[in-house]
């Protein structure tokens, strides 16, 4: 079969990291991704199933691991040779549709009994990602065992697994994992009714998380930052009531907040800040704009930053991650799965239009450098499409 | 005729005399002198007069009848401007620090198509004075102004009237009486565009306080009808005040006024009373505010300038008062030195 | 004899015509047969004896007791007079302002008056610095009264500084500086540099809060006000001079006393720049060689500073005292007599050069609202009768119009431009949804107060104050301006003169008529 794998090989992470520095994608042509002509991967347990993927999504952590700009941290929880690719919509051999919830918890793992994290339902959270019966991967496609969406077939575990109505089509179905993310993230951040938010980054996820403040929490106003003219558009689509550009961000929330200023900082400023870029700039910015005992949530993966934490100190202001998804919390007493109210979510927002791109595996160079520059050429959601590839169907 | 020869002829007398002198300095041998000496005498040396002969007095060539047109001529006032604007600038900032306020009164004259001459009259404490002036009086006048100097202290001796008309552009003035010969020059400059610098008190102040004012300016200023401005200076005193061996640097105050042209009922006595007037507002607005001084000018309660009535100790004793608040009491302070013990 | 304003027919052996693009210059070559120019009047002569002048209008005034039997022993003084945004450029020392401030102090010395407070009537702009005020009321009064607190800059939100004096028929709010509406007398110093300024604005304008200024400063009063320049068809004056009705019968009473001046604009060597362009000689055309090369080679804010430091020579033609309606009437006569150059007609095009100046940025920075504001609200209003350009023609200015702005006295116009303007450039559509949240925001009110900014609300009124312009007019071409910032104000960016004339073919065809707009110095034209 035919799959996008990343080895374990040093010095062609050192050139991806020049290589993607001097031009966002281009850690595609010369790091350690490679199109090759490989083995299926073995069922790892008696419940795995394999999967055929057809649309798998280009996600900002993998383009960071193409890069070599991924964090170290991560190399005790992935296993190389892997297969990138865990946003994926596939067809299992029983002629089903299927999306993969990808992170892969202690039942995937066969720790029993298992960890307390996932006796809960926060897979995102779970204790035991690096041991079990798998190879370390915190989610499929970081594994070696499991292989990856970015390829003709893969292995999953059928807790993994969700049905796709047959009325969803394969674009919305893709954007299904994503969504949960950004809807973990909104929840995350628990926006009290009426709070003004800001949302950083106009990416998918930013987009994504704009959509999901609008429908699963009662924000008042939501502002959200937006470099380009297409991402600006499809913010106010998806219910931001302001977009700023970057740099003037602060200024709005100001006139918004209706706060002073001191500085670069503001007296009052927005309830909440999400964060869905993670860079030192934003995480700075979000510092200066969140009201005293405000919280900032971080979405966008960061790496290593340096940071002012005075005012985190001062004004006592929250600062909290977001990671994948398991079950959430909601308002009203009830607990829900994030990926059924993603697929809910996807539906009620026709989330299925943000996906602008199709590839095929062998231009995955060009689809690499497509989403690593997709604000500025207009697009947001990158996939591979492999419902074409001829050794899918052998 | 007679007059030019008369008066050129002892002149050439003292050329002589200083090229024989000369001729000593670089002479070789003193005996040779001697008998050069020896046997020229007169007309190389003084004639001794004869007895039994009335001596003529000499015909004055110092006080007030000191010949200074040369000073005016295009090369001497190139020179002076030289002087005025290199060292005498540098020298009053380091000894007057000044600050010259009120300029702007003067810009309906300066903005004339033509500016006219003008009278400058300011209060007079100090040998800084007149420095300070020329060197705080905006062009178009700064470099076409003659200074009246009195014809009894500047002028008396070639050497510091030649000085002083060189540097200062002073021109002797008679203050002990009426001279028409001094006055008719003043006018004279005046008309042929030359403004004028006149402390009209008459003289450096000897207690600190201000004198009563002359009618010399306004004489001037009725004669003429040049404009007179009062300018006040505050703060000179205590630099190079009368009796002061040596000058004490301080900050001083320049402060211009209105400009005061004579109306048809104002005789130079009415007149000197108006520039007097105004010089003490000046110095009111000097050492207050321009709205107090103006008020307290209104009410005719302006303080004088000439100081309190009564026994000299208590003008004295006023006098550090009335220098605490004006520029005088802001004196830099001077580190202080003390003795070496080693 | 300084000669009158005159139209010009341009032809083929016209040099080209100078044009302002901000801190500099350039010469555009103007279509002949089918373009004329309109120059302004030269400087007419100034009054000999400013001093005798001014002092002759206070003890001569009009329609009003001298100014000495007003004053009167314990009596409250209030002064108060124009702004920085006057005259433009400043004027040289000393200011006219200081003048007439130092006369009518002489006479209320003489009186006795003791309780004399000094305001700039500054309404919503920004106060003025030490310097700035220094500049304006001498040095004199400024070490008198500032120290003690008697000279200060009107605070249109102090909350406890504010009297309402009561509504007119019409039910718009009349509201005055406390100091100045209980005092005895108040003297207003004005400086009438164009024919909107004085008369009632003077005092109902400079000296009230927003509360009152929201009656006339909307988008319905500047598109009905024909132009505002014309205090007789101008809508923003009638609500003024009804608000003055209100001030007389509730109000202090008031001594106006109003000053114009002559068109002496530059000072040497750049008198150039308000000459005709075929009477340049040798020295002019290598002055301006020189400047506009250098100029281009300056970093902006080296070009900044240098024109901020130009002083004009201006002059006073006329100085009038007493009845406000009374000396208005005659100071207008004065400012028409400089300023009025009678025009025959419209044409389709009408081309501005936008200098680096308006009342609003002085020591400043002309940001991109300024440039709509002083193209579209002050040069497009100077007329009289009808507007220079027809109904749907086409006003091409030329300026860099940078995306800049001074973040010490325009915070609120930074807002403005990047979350009003983003959103809409309908005036009425802004003043709707966005300025009361402006007028209110407290940030914007303690800058005004405390530092120097121009109040919340004043970008608005300087986008109000382009309204019937935006109205009449069918496109607004810049031409060399950053094509972002003229985008973001709704206008079209062009590069060259050429290209303006291009883009504005679409409305106007392709031969249209133009006609130039030579200012400054000032000129209103006069259509028929």
């Amino acid at each position: 079969m035919k799959a996008l794998r990343i080895e374990r090989k040093p010095v062609r992470f050192a050139a991806a990291y020049v290589a993607g520095s001097v031009t966002p994608g281009k850690g595609a042509t010369w790091g350690p991704l490679r199109l090759a002509d490989v083995e299926g991967p073995t069922l790892p347990g008696r419940d795995w199933v394999r999967i055929r993927p057809r649309l798998a999504g280009i996600c900002g952590s993998d383009l960071s691991t193409v890069d070599g700009h991924a964090s170290r941290y991560f190399e005790p929880i992935v296993s190389f040779p892997f297969t990138p690719g865990h946003e994926v919509v596939a067809d299992t051999d029983d002629g089903g549709r299927v999306v993969l919830e990808p992170v892969l918890g202690c039942v995937a793992r066969n720790v029993v009994p298992v960890c307390a994290a996932c006796a809960r339902g926060d897979l995102g959270g779970c204790e035991r990602l690096a041991f079990g019966d798998l190879s370390p991967g915190l989610q499929s496609g970081f594994c070696c065992d499991t292989g990856g969406g970015w390829s003709t077939a893969m292995v999953a575990h059928p807790s993994q697994l969700h049905a796709v109505p047959d009325d969803f089509s394969d674009e919305a179905a893709v954007m299904v994992e994503p969504t949960a993310c950004a809807l973990h993230g909104a929840l995350r951040a628990a926006v009290r009714p009426c709070a003004l938010v800001v949302v950083l980054g106009s990416g998918t996820l930013g987009l994504l998380t704009i959509a999901a403040l609008r429908h699963v929490t009662a924000a008042g106003t939501i502002v959200a930052v937006a470099k380009h003219p297409e991402q600006r558009r499809w913010a106010l689509a998806l219910g931001a009531d302001h977009v700023a550009d970057p740099g003037q961000e602060a200024r709005l929330v100001r006139r918004l907040s209706g706060s002073l200023a001191y500085g670069n900082q503001l007296t009052g400023g927005a309830d909440s800040v999400i964060d869905c870029v993670g860079s030192e700039e934003s995480l700075a910015q979000s510092l200066a704009m969140v009201r005293p005992r405000g919280t900032v949530t971080v979405v966008g993966m960061p790496a290593s930053v340096r940071l002012n934490l005075t005012t985190l100190w001062h004004r006592e202001t929250e600062l909290r991650g977001a990671y994948a998804y398991g079950t959430e919390h909601l308002v009203d007493g009830t607990s829900r799965r994030t990926f059924d109210l993603a697929f809910e979510l996807v539906r009620a927002a026709d989330l299925g239009r943000l996906v602008s791109a199709h590839y095929p595996l062998r231009d995955h160079r060009q689809a690499i450098e497509h989403a690593a520059t997709a604000g500025r050429r207009g697009a947001v959601k990158v996939v591979f499409d492999l419902r074409q590839e001829k050794e899918r169907n052998r | 005729m007679s007059v030019d020869g008369e008066r050129r002829e002892p002149f050439e007398l003292q050329a002589m005399r200083v090229a024989a002198r000369a001729v000593e300095g670089v002479g070789t041998a003193r005996s040779r002198v001697r008998t050069v000496r020896a046997r020229t005498g007169f007309p190389w040396t003084a004639p001794t007069a004869p007895r039994g002969v009335e001596v003529q007095a000499k015909k004055g060539r110092t006080g007030a009848d000191f010949e200074t047109e040369w000073a005016r001529t295009p090369v001497a006032r190139a020179g002076r401007a030289l002087l005025v604007e290199g060292p005498m600038r540098a020298m009053v900032s380091m000894a007057a620090d000044p600050e010259r306020v009120g300029q702007d009164r003067l810009a309906d004259l300066r903005s004339a198509r033509h500016p006219g001459p003008v009278i400058f009259a300011a209060n007079h404490h100090s040998h800084v004075d007149a420095p300070l002036m020329i060197t705080s009086i905006p062009e178009p006048w700064r470099h076409k102004l003659v200074v009246a100097g009195a014809a009894d202290y500047f002028f008396t001796t070639r050497v510091t009237g030649a000085l002083s008309a060189l540097v200062l552009g002073a021109i002797p003035l008679d203050r002990s009486r009426v001279n028409r010969r001094s006055a008719d020059l003043a006018a004279s400059l005046i008309n042929e565009g030359w403004s004028l610098l006149i402390f009209p008190e008459g003289g450096r102040s000897p207690d600190g306080w201000g004198q009563p004012f002359r009618g010399g300016a306004a004489f001037l200023s009725v004669r003429t009808g040049a404009p007179v401005v009062p300018v006040h200076l505050d703060g000179t005193g205590t630099i190079l005040g009368k009796g002061m061996k040596r000058p004490k640097p301080g900050v001083t105050k320049v402060t211009f006024g209105t400009p005061l042209v004579p109306t048809a009922d104002d005789d130079a006595r009415t007149f000197a009373e108006r520039i007097e007037l105004a010089v003490t507002a000046l110095a009111d607005e000097a050492t207050s505010d321009w709205w107090s001084a103006r008020q307290r000018a209104a009410a005719g309660t302006s303080p004088p300038l000439t100081g309190p009535e009564g026994s000299s100790w208590r003008r004295a004793w006023a006098l550090a008062d009335h220098r605490a608040r004006g520029k005088a009491g802001q004196r830099r302070r001077q580190q202080r030195a003390w003795p070496k013990l080693d | 004899m300084p000669r009158p304003g005159f139209v010009l027919d341009v032809d083929r052996s016209t040099p080209p015509i100078l044009f302002w693009r901000g801190e500099g210059f350039s010469l555009e070559k103007l279509p002949a047969g089918r373009t004329r120019v309109i120059y302004p009047a030269e400087a007419l002569p100034a009054l000999k004896d400013v001093d005798g002048s001014i002092r002759d209008a206070l003890l001569h005034p009009i329609d009003s007791d001298p100014l000495p039997a007003l004053l009167f022993p314990g009596m409250k003084l209030t002064i108060a007079f124009d702004d920085v945004s006057l005259p433009l450029p400043k004027m040289r020392r000393p200011d006219i302002r200081q003048r007439v401030i130092e006369a009518v102090l002489d006479l209320a010395a003489d009186a006795g008056v003791d309780d004399v407070h000094l305001i700039a009537a500054l309404a919503l702009h920004r106060r003025m610095t030490e310097a700035e005020l220094r500049h304006a009321v001498g040095d004199r009064v400024y070490d008198a009264f500032a120290p003690r607190g008697l000279l200060y800059n009107h605070d249109a939100e102090d909350p406890d500084g504010m009297t309402v004096l009561g509504q007119t028929p019409q039910g718009e709010d009349v509201v005055m500086n406390s100091r100045a509406a209980e005092s005895d007398l108040l003297v207003y110093v004005n400086i009438n540099l164009v024919a909107m300024d004085g008369g009632w604005k003077s005092t109902a304008t400079g000296l009230t809060n927003y509360q009152s200024l929201r009656h006339h400063h909307n988008v319905a009063t500047m598109r009905a006000s024909r132009s505002f320049m014309d205090q007789h068809r101008s809508e923003l004056h009638s609500s003024n001079w009804r608000m003055g009705a209100v001030i007389k019968a509730n109000g202090p009473r008031v001594f106006q006393i109003e000053t114009t001046l002559n068109n002496d604009t530059f000072p040497k060597p750049f008198e150039f720049l308000a000459k005709r362009e075929w009477e340049w000689t040798g020295r002019d055309r290598g002055l301006f060689l020189g400047a506009s090369k250098a100029l281009n080679r300056f970093p902006a804010r080296r070009a900044r500073e240098l024109f901020a430091g130009i002083e004009s020579p201006h002059q006073m033609t006329s100085v009038q005292a007493g009845e406000v309606e009374a000396v208005h009437r005659v100071t207008t006569e004065h400012v028409y007599r400089q300023q009025l150059v009678a025009v025959e007609g419209q044409t389709d095009i009408v081309t501005l050069g936008i200098p680096y100046i308006c009342p609003y940025n002085v020591n400043s920075i002309m940001n991109p609202i300024l440039v709509m504001c002083t193209g579209l609200g002050y040069f497009f209003n100077m007329y009289r009768g009808k507007p220079l350009v027809r109904e749907g023609g086409v006003l091409i200015m030329t300026h860099p119009t940078p995306w800049e702005f001074h973040p010490v006295h325009h915070p609120s116009y930074i807002d403005f431009f990047e979350q009003v303007l983003a959103d809409t450039t309908d005036p009425l559509e802004i003043e709707a949804k966005y300025e009361k949240s402006f007028a209110e925001d407290e940030w914007y009110r303690h800058l005004y107060r405390t530092s120097y900014a121009y109040h919340g609300v004043h970008p608005f009124y300087m986008w109000y104050w382009g309204s019937h312009a935006l109205q009449h007019l069918g496109r607004v071409i810049v031409v060399g301006g950053d094509p972002r910032a003229v985008r973001r104000l709704g206008f079209h960016p062009a590069s060259t003169m050429d290209d303006a004339f291009e883009i504005a073919s679409d409305v106007v065809g392709r031969h249209p008529t133009i006609t130039h707009l030579h200012t400054p110095p000032l000129l209103m034209a006069d259509v028929s």
